[in-house]
């Protein structure tokens, strides 16, 4: 685990007062980014070198960027889609399961321990649906990840 | 009901939690270990808190009493519950933690780039903290009055009082063990009695056809269905509700990395769902052997009442009391997690972020929720609560679902959002009852829109903010491409030399 130091967050403050160019859109200087990560260089994107923290790592002036913003966007296309993909997968189930249970007067009618079999099913039956799809999730997540560090890695 | 009995159980759940609360004082010492535990939590731990902070009084005495009120809707708030951190998992999990914020306020103004857009989500946060303390401090009320008889706001003042304690002197890293002690008291301190309960049940002689027809006759009493569009706009609030609860957003920072933060929720998802099969059950048996209560007004209090009922004596009592103490857990342990959120919030806001801030922000988390619950009468614990996830889901989810999936967010979509949906989801929860009848002609279904607004503030506020960001495209953040980047990329390649 990589752990985190502290030092990295800078633990000051937001500057209180007002900061000029925030309300128009058109002038918007980026006077403070608090979105830090440790050593973040992977980013050599089309922002400003050093809008915060360490320039001296070179953050991205002289590596290819280009070609890492591809990476990243679609890195972030596919995280995107999965996250829907899951997302879409779980609530239509949802929905069949739910019209099922409204749709089938048995299932009402049916009793275990004196208990309707829709309640039962209502009640304990979509939690496996919900773990499964995020079991899913984190596995394909994971499997994203690691096939864009090994493009980034390889990469030019 | 023995008053002696829970006494015993109030201050032995109060003590233990100041106890770890203090113990923890002598490991948080810097401002990071204040804010956010340094970051070194692991996932079982962190899983566990999060648990413990989110089971509130909604889950523990809410759900059960929910069911003997309304009967089968009412099972969808468990399932609403548990999947909003499916949601969670999917679109903000990993993201969020990558992002090295400290509270939500933070991740917007960083993101967008602007300070107005991180006052206003400060602000936001504010009242959606402030809402959600409150139905907690109902519960301890109730609670307290069923238990030993005193007058109901004593309850409230003592869990406002030790968490305010706690939180002052321990911070979150303090919390975070607290927390994960807490998860692990509910879960025991209800599902002892359930397993009890069920056992006496079984061998009253209840068994089989008799059981049956018991069960059953409370079962089918007296509930209508409610209509399709209530249950789907409640688990809209309830499933992007989760997303933009600040004490809920704020456990993700401890996580070790983006990774780490994903394998959390799945525990975290886990440790729900066998949560979950508890108060079900005891809703049941609520609805068969007290169906009585429903019409008294303290649906509530099922859960704490049931055991005396199906078994009166010894036994009854130390379930009783055992209830009792997971129940002032869940008070002690949601509403501290909101008041360090809070605190967080307000502190960096008002008074610069250094630990005496944070100490006093948290004194001022803890009053003013205190007055209001004091002032303001006791409804259903888990409709409350269901209100807070739809303003949540309202105000607080556009702004953080766009800003880590969409390069197109502007600090003037994000605002206008974010205003959109308080106003729409606040008015419809504070000017619904008086406007529902004068609308009830003109709109069709008016009274069920204003009840459970959820289904169209959520898909508005998103609207609002989305269609203000593309008019305003010139303004996107210049930082976006490295913020997303950060947001998204695997922690574990950024170290590596020469990527």
């Amino acid at each position: 685990m990589s752990a985190v130091p502290g030092s990295h967050v800078s633990g000051s403050p937001v500057p209180d007062g007002p900061v000029p160019g925030s309300a128009p859109a058109t002038d918007q200087r980026p006077q403070r980014v608090r979105v830090t990560a440790p050593g973040s260089r992977a980013a050599p994107g089309t922002g400003p070198a050093g809008i915060r923290g360490d320039p001296a790592a070179g953050s991205g002036a002289d590596a290819p960027s280009q070609v890492a913003e591809v990476y990243v966007r679609s890195l972030i296309r596919s995280q995107l889609r999965l996250a829907l993909v899951v997302a879409f997968g779980f609530l239509v189930s949802l929905a069949a399961f739910a019209l099922v249970l409204r749709l089938t007067p048995e299932l009402e009618a049916e009793r275990w321990f004196g208990v309707p079999v829709a309640w039962l099913l209502l009640a304990f039956g979509v939690y496996p649906m919900i773990g499964l799809s995020a079991w899913l999730y984190v596995w394909a997540a994971g499997r994203n990840e690691a096939r864009y560090t090994a493009l980034a890695e390889e990469g030019p | 009901m023995n008053q002696a009995v829970g006494y015993i159980a109030v201050s032995t759940v109060v003590l233990a939690t100041a106890f770890i609360g203090f113990y923890g004082l002598r490991i948080s010492r810097t401002t990071s270990d204040f804010f956010v535990a340094s970051r070194t939590v692991r996932p079982w731990w962190n899983a566990s808190a999060i648990g413990g902070e989110y089971l509130s009084a909604a889950s523990f005495l809410g759900i059960a009493g929910l069911i003997l009120l309304s009967g089968q809707d009412a099972l969808w708030f468990p399932i609403g519950y548990t999947a909003g951190y499916l949601m969670l998992l999917l679109f903000v999990a990993a993201p969020l933690r990558r992002s090295g914020a400290y509270t939500v306020p933070d991740f917007v103004g960083a993101r967008v780039e602007s300070a107005s857009a991180r006052r206003v989500t400060s602000l936001l946060v504010i009242v959606v903290g402030c809402l959600y303390i409150v139905p907690q401090l109902h519960g301890a009320a109730l609670t307290v009055s069923i238990s030993t008889g005193l007058p109901a706001w004593v309850g409230a003042v003592a869990v406002a009082a030790v968490v305010c304690l706690v939180v002052v002197t321990g911070g979150m890293r303090s919390i975070t063990f607290v927390q994960a002690f807490q998860f692990w008291l509910k879960l025991t301190a209800i599902a002892v009695p359930v397993v009890f309960l069920l056992i006496v049940v079984a061998r009253e002689g209840m068994t089989g056809a008799e059981l049956g027809a018991q069960l059953g006759d409370g079962l089918l009493g007296g509930t209508e269905p409610a209509s399709a569009y209530r249950t789907v706009s409640l688990l809209v609030a309830l499933l992007f509700g989760t997303l933009g609860l600040p004490h809920v957003l704020v456990r993700f920072y401890t996580n070790p990395d983006g990774a780490s933060a994903r394998r959390t929720t799945l525990i975290v998802l886990g440790l729900l769902a066998v949560f979950y099969v508890f108060p079900t059950v005891l809703g049941f048996l609520g609805r068969a052997f007290m169906p009585e209560l429903a019409a008294g007004g303290q649906a509530d209090a099922v859960v704490l009442l049931l055991p005396g009922v199906i078994a009166p004596g010894l036994l009854g009592e130390l379930l009783t009391a055992l209830l009792i103490a997971g129940g002032f857990a869940a008070f002690l342990s949601t509403t501290s997690g909101l008041v360090v959120s809070l605190a967080g919030v307000i502190s960096q806001e008002l008074f610069g972020g250094s630990v005496r801030g944070f100490r006093w922000a948290a004194v001022l988390a803890s009053l003013v929720p205190l007055t209001v619950a004091l002032l303001s009468g006791s409804s259903a614990i888990a409709g409350a609560v269901g209100l807070v996830f739809a303003f949540t889901a309202s105000t607080i989810c556009p702004a953080l679902l766009l800003g880590i999936w969409w390069r197109g967010l502007t600090a003037p979509g994000a605002i206008a959002g974010m205003l959109t949906g308080a106003a729409l989801c606040g008015g419809a929860m504070m000017l619904g009852p008086a406007l529902a009848p004068l609308l009830a002609g003109a709109v069709p279904f008016v009274g069920e829109l204003l009840a459970q607004p959820a289904a169209w503030t959520v898909p508005l506020a998103f609207g609002v903010t989305i269609a203000v960001s593309l008019a305003t495209a010139s303004g996107r953040p210049l930082g976006v491409s490295r913020v997303l980047a950060r947001l998204h990329t695997p922690e574990r390649h950024r170290h590596l030399p020469g990527a």
